[in-house]
């Protein structure tokens, strides 16, 4: 054998072997549960190792479900209200610190990242006192009041939330938007200046469109990351009041750890990625589109 | 040069206003004496670390906190480690079968934590690790971020370098530990960040893993004393503490925070 053929041998087991730790680590808990995943939605599943196959009744069950549909009619109504809010939040704060120069900007950076160093549990206790009907969110609201933010009717309640959501994440999308605006060439934005374009057609026809691959990440993210809202409605409001916040993450808890039902529960798992999956492709669709019109 | 403009300044110092005021509410309730009105929110005449103290003395409370730090510094160091090995075979070693295995991994990106929250708990309750710290530690441990990342910044690196150790004599293992691990501190600094503050933060897996003490978290603890009858003081108390490992970790490491963002914001 030539010394090459036996150097390259060499260097392919010395490759698995570097890789094996994490291979192992990743067939045991990310391979497995996925295809399990898979398999126990197809099952009726007890923990003591009961376990029938029964085909797709699970997800017949599901779409037959009432509270399956009420919690993706709130998951996607939670969205709505969370991911554009949440961008606008970001993108604003990203653009505010671009503009300003100096030390100033370190300052702020920091200022406004910091609730996200934050739990959703601390971020849903320190909110649930914010939004207390005596609270000080009401006593700021004055004759408005009082607003009842957690007890009220469901696009109130979902809509302090996302509130709760935005304040707590914002702070990473906002800095993923500052290193996309940071990355734009200063040139097009001069000669745009001496065209004399308006900050306004500056923002839609030449910040947008550059920060377009930056734009779909966020938006995806922040999608999968509404999708899957839990903490906070755990600590605020446990799915209420009447079902309000029941959302499918929530569904999904319920049906595993209080019901015990895991293979439906396992089914409702299959069902947010699929819908997390579509939504995700129909959003580079969107851009897509966007870039060739 | 930009010069800075008191109107954005103005409209910085309000956007500063809403995401910090909250924050110093935590602190201001937390060191108010528990019988002072937490309603409307003032100044209290006395700050007291009473609080503090008693929650700290609470029974379970320490066994949460300690249960917080093994599953954030634990993990932070496993996933580092394995993943740097694993980085730099992906980066730098041609075996068959490198690309699929690269992508299986990052493809689980798209797969939601709930989806295979069901199938892990089974995983780990039949192998008895229900309310253990292992059983809490071990199934986070497979983290695609860090292979990926970690991989894109060894693949960045200069080829001489490796030639230059293979012709000094360094076996594969010297290669690893005294090249590449110092050469990847930068992003193996910004992953430890994010891991700490990712596990430290985490509520799904360690509420359905961890029930009892044994292994259970300061956010799950600090979600159950939420519904438990605690003072509004003693609560803030709690969730004061869980917060400030993360502010110390952010105040000393900022840098890496801001350059981690940017690099899987804009190149992921």
């Amino acid at each position: 054998m030539s010394s090459q053929t036996l150097s390259r041998r060499r260097e392919a087991i010395t490759g698995v072997l570097f890789l094996l730790p994490v291979l192992v680590i990743f067939v045991a808990f990310k391979f497995v549960p996925i295809l399990g995943a898979a398999g126990m939605s197809f099952t009726r599943y007890r923990l003591n190792g009961d376990v029938t196959f029964i085909g797709g009744d699970n997800y017949t069950r599901l779409l037959a479900d009432a509270n399956f549909w009420h919690s993706v009619g709130v998951t996607f109504l939670y969205v709505v209200l969370f991911v554009p809010a949440t961008i606008v939040v970001s993108l604003g704060g990203a653009m505010l610190l671009n503009a300003v120069a100096g030390s100033a900007t370190g300052i702020f950076r920091a200022l406004l990242f910091i609730p996200y160093l934050s739990s959703f549990v601390l971020a849903g206790i320190i909110w649930s006192w914010i939004f207390r009907s005596d609270g000080p969110l009401n006593a700021a609201l004055g004759e408005l009041g009082p607003v009842h933010f957690l007890t009220g009717n469901r696009l109130l309640v979902l809509a302090s939330l996302a509130v709760v959501s935005i304040w707590k994440g914002f702070g990473y999308s906002m800095l993923v938007f500052l290193a996309g605006l940071k990355a734009q060439p200063a040139e097009v934005y001069e000669a745009a200046l001496l065209d004399g374009a308006s900050p306004r057609q500056i923002f839609l026809r030449i910040t947008l469109p550059l920060l377009k691959p930056v734009f779909f990440f966020v938006l995806v993210m922040e999608t999968i990351i509404g999708f899957q809202v839990f903490d906070t409605i755990y600590v605020m409001t446990g799915g209420g009041p009447a079902r309000a916040s029941f959302s499918i993450t929530y569904f999904l808890y319920d049906a595993g750890f209080k019901f015990l039902d895991f293979g439906y529960a396992a089914a409702i798992g299959v069902a947010l990625f699929l819908i997390v999956l579509v939504l995700s492709i129909l959003q580079r669709r969107w851009l897509e589109e966007k870039e060739t019109a | 040069m930009k010069r800075p403009q008191p109107g954005l300044i103005t409209l910085l110092c309000i956007a500063s206003l809403f995401t910090v005021a909250p924050l110093i509410a935590v602190v201001i309730l937390a060191l108010s004496p528990q019988d002072a009105p937490t309603i409307p929110l003032a100044w209290p005449k006395e700050l007291t670390f009473d609080n503090i103290v008693r929650i700290v003395r609470l029974g379970s409370f320490p066994r949460w906190l300690l249960n917080s730090f093994w599953y954030s510094a634990i993990s932070v160091v496993v996933i580092l480690f394995t993943s740097s090995m694993a980085a730099y075979a992906l980066a730098r070693k041609r075996f068959p079968g490198r690309n699929v295995v690269l992508w299986s991994i990052v493809a689980t990106l798209m797969v939601p934590v709930q989806t295979t929250l069901i199938p892990t708990f089974v995983l780990v309750a039949r192998v008895d690790g229900v309310n253990t710290l292992w059983g809490l530690i071990l199934p986070t441990l497979a983290n695609a971020q860090a292979v990926f990342l970690i991989r894109q910044f060894i693949r960045e690196l200069p080829d001489e370098l490796f030639d230059a150790a293979r012709v000094d004599g360094a076996g594969e293992w010297r290669t690893f530990v005294s090249i590449v691990l110092p050469l990847v501190r930068p992003i193996l600094a910004t992953l430890a960040i994010f891991l700490f503050l990712w596990h430290w933060n985490d509520l799904l897996w360690p509420l359905v893993v961890g029930q009892s003490d044994a292994a259970r978290t300061l956010t799950v603890g600090l979600a159950s004393l939420n519904t438990e009858t605690v003072s509004t003081s003693n609560l803030m108390a709690a969730a004061l503490i869980s917060f400030l490992p993360c502010l110390l970790i952010f105040v000393v490491l900022q840098r890496h925070i801001v350059a981690g963002i940017a690099a899987t914001g804009v190149k992921g």
